[in-house]
């Protein structure tokens, strides 16, 4: 049997490195903390996914949709704190994937 | 497209009934995104063993960013509970609903946390001022800037 391909569509798949699942094994929820959609969708005023619409990390380990984040960090109620943990929210640096 | 505020809060309401909300809790009203109310009840040993109580969510489309306005339902049926922190008209002094606010916090959270603040009271007895608060306040208690002195009930 002769098999021609005619035409192919490649498919990828793509998540954020979140430094935070295999550990744990768990299916922990991989939702922003702020607007509840996951991470590899895109905040509720974007419309693409990916890095126009990328994460955010603090150094006290807690990951949001970077625009979700800076919306908070932009009001006087947030007093520049983390959401989850109210410590003075300091971006980490992008740290570089072991794997 | 539904404003960002009604996308979250769908998502909680999704969350809500699909997954019973935990004991003591029930959805009384969700219709729209203005104005939900939740029925509320303390259960096991407290001194509010047997009551039921209305709590109030009013939203804007500042949310999850600021906090909703939350209170006691007071109307010919319900009542406030008798609490330190709650004056008669239905407000609520807690540091959560003001400047303690989180964008992390959800209305369950926030029921939640009416739940156990009063589980925890020691005494019923009205807050110090209550007549002359319900006198003067505002309709919507977001407007009040309540001073947060008491961390123990």
């Amino acid at each position: 049997m002769k098999v021609v391909i005619n035409r192919w569509h490649a498919i990828a798949q793509w998540q954020w490195d979140t430094g935070r699942t295999d550990e744990h094994g768990d299916t922990e929820e991989d939702v922003c903390g702020i607007c509840r959609v996951p991470f590899e969708g895109c905040c509720p005023t974007c419309k693409m996914p990916g890095d126009d619409c990328p994460l955010i990390w603090g150094e006290c380990s807690h990951v949001f949709h970077m625009h979700c984040l800076l919306k908070w960090i932009g009001t006087p109620a947030s007093k520049q704190q983390c959401p989850m943990d109210r410590r003075p929210w300091v971006t980490a640096e992008r740290k570089v994937s072991g794997s | 497209m539904a404003a960002v505020y009604m996308r979250r809060l769908g998502k909680e309401l999704r969350e809500i009934e699909t997954e019973a909300p935990p004991a003591g809790l029930r959805l009384l009203k969700a219709d729209d995104f203005d104005t939900w109310i939740f029925q509320i009840e303390v259960l096991g040993d407290s001194l509010y063993r047997g009551e039921r109580f209305a709590l109030k969510f009013r939203f804007d489309n500042t949310y999850p960013f600021s906090a909703p306005a939350v209170q006691f339902v007071v109307d010919s049926q319900m009542r406030a509970p008798v609490h330190p922190h709650v004056y008669t008209n239905g407000h609520i002094c807690a540091s959560i609903l003001g400047e303690d606010w989180s964008p992390t916090l959800s209305v369950i959270s926030v029921c939640i946390t009416i739940q156990s603040m009063l589980a925890s009271c020691k005494k019923k007895e009205l807050p110090e001022g209550n007549d002359t608060y319900v006198r003067t306040a505002p309709d919507n208690p977001k407007k009040t800037h309540f001073v947060y002195d008491d961390d123990t009930v």
